[in-house]
């Protein structure tokens, strides 16, 4: 195994549990069915490409056009890209997730997701339509020889660092009474509601947290790619980090780490590893790839619908029931 | 205490409640009876919030209410139950009960982001007064035990203690005797009449007569989305129209 292959898995892995922390905030905790989650990954990953190329007019960009071009210093344009998807998120989430009941919700945000992609895939003049962008300068590139290993282990560093920020972030909002009132929305929202929560605010919030998180894991993407165009966030990706969230568990941090490393990573490299073995007729993997994905989801639904890793039951101390073996002690 | 003004409520041209003006005294138990379909339900919704007002308008403590959500209402201390049960399934008994306390410090996102230690003592506190709720219903033992896995009953004692937590000023309970074993039915009773005697004010839907009886101060009788009477239950089973309304439906 080489380096750049182990680095790509590991950034990939980094930026998958990101992604999948946060749906599990969105959907696992708050009951969110975001099925545009991906377009808030390609909002920061777009956001943090035009905050770090040079204008569309420089030398060597002059091939694509896009809005922007700020060349500005890292860190700032992984920055802007989770500020894009938060960004993003107030107007999508106070369109959605006000008046709409939870089933027309999944169904409105799988629409937009398909609108958000269909629009970025025409409008050239934008973000470079269907071409996507490219040659998107890598963080710190200006500082550190990009094209060693111990600038893949930078980058490994770095995103190690959002996946433990992030999942600090996650911890705290899943363990707190904050977390148990998201927990409550999602099993009954109109019972929370007479309880003087406001789900309108509690889901918007989630939303923004949510996005904002997508949209860091999206600006981590492509400042390793160098490339992002519309092809790379098709609404799939999304049904992908579903999948992963219902196979690790729900509710769960650490069961969204591991469907993470199960599903998008472990599933896709497998699948990656049989097409450069040439096993069967060419496009057969790839084909039967989603047929596998929809089967994971269909088969954990039916067999294990809290996933490998259930949401754990919150046990407090002092509880009648001490033998209790997945609590979690609180107060 | 709550008063509500010539309200309605219109689905698509079905009057569910026509023209509905009430007056819940302070500290009593107030039944609200009916046959099924007479807008009972509806009604306790739109005084909840729950659903919207077509016309009229409601009063809380002299707060015109009218147009306040659900959770502004609940947070005056207006707190209903549910005709069905409605539980956090996914919640111990324990955590249904804190979700419905107020003033956590961890209740927000800001809080949560703090940490254990910014709001441990608003949850050690609440916890200590949720057990003495659950020791209070007779529940302690179930404190850990998942919501959704209760008894028809037991869910029916958890919604009640759930709203208390909230330290309501009026309850609006919707059939909360339906479905429970006999032996509940008399828990409930009993708890009822102790809320009572604390000053707490209540209006209540309730089919079972002899438990409007029991425990109504006053009642009012609603058929097809009217107001056709009130007063004492004894004094109603008087009153020929209301019997046969009751009776006929």
């Amino acid at each position: 195994m080489n380096t750049y292959y182990a680095a790509n898995l590991l950034i990939y892995a980094g930026v998958d549990i990101i992604a999948v922390l946060a749906l599990n905030l969105q959907f696992g905790v708050s009951g969110i069915v975001n099925f545009s989650f991906i377009v808030f990954q390609a909002a920061g990953a777009y956001a943090a490409a035009v905050l770090s190329m040079p204008p569309h007019t420089a030398a060597d960009y002059s091939f694509q056009v896009y809005i922007g071009g700020y060349q500005l210093p890292f860190p700032i344009p992984w920055i802007g890209g989770a500020l894009a998807g938060a960004l993003l998120a107030i107007p999508v989430g106070l369109v959605v997730l006000r008046k709409l009941r939870s089933d027309y919700q999944a169904i409105a945000l799988l629409v937009t997701s398909i609108i958000a992609n269909t629009v970025i895939n025409n409008a050239r003049p934008f973000l470079n339509g269907a071409a996507g962008l490219a040659l998107v300068p890598q963080p710190l590139q200006d500082q550190v020889d990009t094209n060693t290993d111990s600038y893949l282990y930078l980058y490994i560093a770095l995103t190690a660092v959002c996946v433990g920020l992030v999942w600090f972030v996650a911890a705290r909002i899943v363990n707190s009474p904050y977390g148990r009132t998201l927990r409550a929305m999602r099993e009954h929202e109109l019972a929370a509601t007479a309880l003087g929560k406001n789900p309108v605010a509690l889901k918007m919030t989630m939303f923004i947290v949510g996005g904002a998180i997508a949209g860091l894991s999206g600006a981590i993407l492509v400042g390793f790619l160098t490339v992002w165009a519309p092809s790379t966030w098709l609404y799939p990706e999304t049904i992908i980090l579903f999948a992963a969230l219902i196979v690790g568990g729900r509710g769960n941090n650490l069961g969204a780490i591991l469907g993470a490393l199960l599903v998008p990573v472990g599933f896709e490299e497998v699948t990656r590893l049989m097409i450069r073995l040439n096993i069967g007729p060419p496009n057969l993997i790839p084909a039967l790839e989603w047929v596998v994905i929809g089967l994971f989801i269909l088969g954990f639904l039916w067999f294990r619908p809290e996933g490998v890793r259930p949401e754990q039951r919150h046990v407090f101390e002092g509880s009648p029931h001490p033998e209790i073996e997945d609590r979690v002690v609180a107060a | 205490m709550l008063v509500a003004q010539d309200v309605h409520r219109h689905f698509e041209g079905m009057h569910a409640v026509d023209g509905v003006s009430l007056d819940v005294p302070r500290g009593q138990i107030t039944g609200l009876i009916g046959p099924n379909g007479a807008g009972k339900s509806t009604f306790m919704a739109v005084v909840a919030g729950t659903l919207p007002a077509s016309a009229g308008r409601i009063f809380f403590e002299g707060a015109d209410i009218t147009r306040l959500p659900a959770y502004r209402r609940a947070r005056l201390g207006l707190v209903r139950t549910f005709q069905l049960p409605s539980e956090f399934a996914r919640l111990t008994v324990l955590e249904n009960l804190l979700v419905a306390a107020p003033h956590n410090r961890g209740d927000s996102l800001f809080g949560a982001l703090m940490g254990r230690r910014y709001w441990r003592e608003d949850e050690e506190r609440l916890v200590t007064e949720a057990r003495g709720l659950l020791k209070r219903f007779g529940m302690s033992a179930k404190e850990s035990d998942y919501a959704g896995l209760m008894s028809g009953g037991q869910k029916r004692l958890i919604e009640i203690m759930r709203a208390l937590m909230l330290h309501p000023r009026c309850l609006l309970l919707d059939e909360p005797m339906s479905g429970v074993h006999p032996r509940v039915v008399e828990q409930i009773r009993y708890y009822l009449q102790s809320l009572r005697a604390e000053g707490l004010t209540i209006l209540m839907v309730e089919h079972e007569l002899h438990l409007v009886e029991q425990l109504c101060d006053s009642v009012f009788v609603m058929a097809q989305g009217k107001l056709i009477g009130s007063g004492t239950m004894a004094g109603l089973r008087r009153q020929r129209e209301i019997v046969d309304a009751y009776l006929v439906g």
